[in-house]
């Protein structure tokens, strides 16, 4: 039956993120923003998050009891409250993250216990990142160019990523490479890179115009030899193009996942908006708060657009378009919350001192990230019209 | 939790009505436009089927459905005809008026007005009418109304609302859309008040049901927009592919239908919020304000794609603009929505963004 109740459990949880985002991932992301650079891995904030139980792998280990389900609806609900507080500090926050998803669908037993066992009770902050973007491959993740070449009982694999959120500090990178001299998506695997492995190495940590609290970091692989097994899944789950499937599943979770995040930002807009608009004595004018309600209006549609995406994936089903629609949409009207909120600010929005001036440069990557708006409408277009790939 | 799943109960009654609108109402399209009205087989069937009284407590000899069903039923019949969906129902959003007052005279009184075959009840909100001094009679004109004729008026005004069987004047305008609901400028003068109450929160409540009603009708308008649109694009052929394929079009295609389904969200939820006897002034003049702005890109957009074929009455294209246009005018429009909507939000920001 339609119901758009949120249970208890979730709200709790939500009241619980509300008060870690007010208390620690705000003035987190603030203090990353000004100082222009990346927290810093022995920052105290990663050190408190871990205390209080982030950073965990969902797997529940070797001879583990299942845990307790987390919807993807209530996953979603949570990212978008803490995208509210900071964005940027979500994305630096230490743990399994992306990849981790691939791993547990796809890494065999082994794979898991190595590594996401020291996420089961982590000992200090770390991190573990996905690396699919290349300088010459973004939203078109099929053209990725690294290789990956078999060389006796192992893979070497060469090649350049960029933009990738933790990579120097992440104890494994999971990277997505083309084997046998071919390209496009059969012919892509994710392959398991140790912290430390010969050739891994140049990190370039970018400077951003926003979201700076996360790197995001290119580095190079370089005749970089690792051993046979750390093919995720091992070399019989590979057949067609399940290679790229695999990370495509990635990409259709974190649609919605970006989706929500925006959302939360935008709503933050809002809010330090209408607090503007209040206290400058600006709401009892109607073109004000005409602006201020579209907004909120559009924010309303876009959550909503997100958690249907969320409710299908939940059932296991298809929501390749409603993934897509939710990124589409939800990314453009967070970043028309933040040129509101700018143009309310007038003046003050150019000093670079105000939270809406934050938001209007972090939110510009949500339009990005897991493929462009208009990657978006590409996708969506395909399955509404048949538009030829 | 959050589920959209309608559930066997509205999903029976979405195919009940979609069957209905595609077999009765779609082929006898411009025949109802041009009459201004739907045939009587047509009537017939709608009743045999159950549709009337969807909302009307059954102790009436209606179904006792909420806002949920009103909202589906309503976009399946627009899909096909908005102008006879609203024909078909003889109360419209005037029923909210007696059903969030909760009081059977009203009812009782309504339900005579209307018990004439093809007889409407109309609604007057947003300043439209005058108070007599005395307080016995009201006075009110309404420049246009989608209804041929009217019975009863439910008029509000300021924090009371009327009842009106008599002294309403009717004058016939050939209206820019909705046509088989025929239209007309509906005045009222001097005409005595048969009911009065001031019931706030029940006049808010009555409004949001009215708001979600239109709304629903133009999510069924854009919704066939769309899917003719759609179907059209991927036939059509220009520059050696189909239309669709060019991605000028292709990306207008896919705004649209995230413009409907967004729309159709905030309709829903609102809807839900109704039912559930929750807070939904805001939600639905929200709702129904997203629904007008869908309507400001998909009607032109729907006609665009179709290029001279749209401008032209053999598709039903320039059909969905001209009556999307005009339901997002009916009910105080956009401008009253955001209005109500725009208030809630300064008045209490976390209602326009809470969660239920």
């Amino acid at each position: 039956m339609i119901d758009f109740r949120i249970d208890e459990r979730t709200r709790e949880r939500l009241a619980d993120a509300r008060e870690w985002g007010r208390s620690a991932m705000r003035p987190a992301g603030l203090e990353a923003d000004r100082l222009s650079a990346p927290l810093p891995e022995g920052h105290p904030y990663f050190a408190k998050f871990i205390e209080r139980g982030g950073g965990r792998t969902r797997w529940p280990g070797p001879a583990g009891a299942k845990r307790e389900r987390t919807s993807v609806v209530e996953t979603l609900l949570l990212l978008e409250e803490l995208a509210y507080w900071d964005r940027g500090v979500t994305v630096a926050d230490p743990g399994p993250s992306l990849p981790e998803t691939n791993v547990l669908a796809m890494g065999t037993e082994e794979q898991k216990e190595r590594y996401l066992g020291p996420f089961l009770a982590p000992d200090r902050p770390r991190w573990a990142c996905f690396a699919m973007t290349e300088p010459g491959a973004g939203s078109d993740a099929a053209a990725i160019k690294t290789s990956a070449r078999k060389d006796g009982d192992g893979w070497i694999l060469n090649g350049a990523k960029c933009f990738i959120g933790g990579a120097s500090r992440a104890d494994w990178i999971l990277v997505q490479a083309v084997v046998g001299g071919e390209s496009g998506r059969g012919a892509q695997r994710s392959f398991f890179v140790e912290r430390g492995t010969p050739g891994l190495g140049r990190f370039k940590i970018e400077k951003k115009m926003g979201l700076r609290a996360y790197e995001s970091t290119s580095f190079t692989l370089q005749d970089c030899l690792i051993p046979a097994a750390n093919l995720l899944g091992g070399e019989e789950r590979y057949e067609s193009s399940a290679g790229f499937k695999t990370a495509m599943r990635t990409f259709n979770a974190g649609r919605p996942i970006i989706a929500a995040n925006a959302v939360g930002m935008g709503r933050a807009a809002l809010d330090e908006a209408l607090a503007f608009a209040r206290e400058s004595g600006l709401l009892h004018r109607d073109r004000v708060r005409d602006r201020l309600e579209a907004m909120a209006r559009k924010l309303r549609m876009a959550r909503l657009v997100c958690l249907r995406a969320g409710w299908l994936a939940d059932r296991e089903r298809p929501n390749i378009t409603e993934a897509s629609m939710a990124k589409a949409l939800a990314a453009g009207v967070a970043q028309e919350a933040t040129a509101l909120g700018m143009e309310l600010l007038g003046a003050t929005g150019a000093r670079g001192d105000h939270l809406i001036e934050k938001l209007y440069r972090d939110v510009k990557a949500m339009d990005i990230v897991e493929g462009t708006g208009q990657v978006q409408r590409v996708i969506i277009a395909r399955n509404l019209v048949g538009l030829p790939r | 939790m959050f589920d959209l799943d309608p559930g066997d109960e509205l999903a029976l009654l979405a195919e009940t009505a979609r069957k209905l609108a595609q077999e009765e109402l779609r082929p006898r399209l411009r025949e109802h436009e041009s009459a201004r009205e739907v045939a009587q087989p047509v009537r017939a069937a709608f009743a045999q089927v159950g549709l009337a009284g969807l909302e009307l407590p059954a102790e009436r000899g209606g179904a006792g459905l909420g806002a949920l069903a009103r909202v589906i039923v309503n976009e399946e019949l627009a899909a096909a005809d908005a102008g006879a969906a609203l024909a078909l129902d003889p109360f419209g959003p005037a029923l909210y008026g007696a059903l969030q007052i909760c009081d059977g005279a009203w009812l009782s009184d309504l339900l005579g007005a209307l018990s004439a075959p093809g007889a409407r009840a109309a609604w007057i909100d947003g300043g439209d009418a005058r108070i007599s001094a005395d307080g016995t009679r009201v006075d009110a004109e309404v420049a246009w109304y989608p209804a041929a004729r009217a019975d009863a008026v439910v008029a509000f005004v300021g924090d009371e609302q009327l009842l009106v069987c008599e002294g309403i004047r009717c004058q016939e305008l050939p209206g820019a859309g909705l046509r088989a609901a025929g239209a007309c400028a509906l005045r009222l003068e001097s005409a005595p008040i048969a009911r009065r109450a001031a019931n706030p929160s029940g006049t808010e409540r009555a409004r949001a049901r009215a708001r979600l009603y239109a709304a629903s009708l133009l999510l069924g308008v854009l919704r066939d927009a769309c899917d003719f649109s759609r179907g059209y694009a991927q036939e059509r052929h220009a520059f050696g592919r189909p239309i669709a394929h060019h991605q000028g079009l292709a990306f207008l295609i896919t705004d649209m239908q995230m413009a409907l389904d967004g729309a159709r969200l905030l309709v829903h939820e609102a809807a839900w919020r109704v039912d559930q006897h929750l807070p939904c002034a805001g939600a639905a003049a929200a709702a129904f304000a997203q629904c007008i702005e869908a309507s400001r890109l998909i009607g032109p957009a729907g006609v665009q794609i179709l290029g001279g074929h749209g401008f032209m009455a053999d598709y039903p294209m320039e059909k969905a603009m001209r009556e999307s246009r005009a339901l997002g005018l009916w009910l105080g429009g956009f401008d009253a929505a955001i209005e109500d909507a725009g208030r809630e939000l300064c008045d209490a920001p976390g209602a326009a963004l809470g969660l239920a």
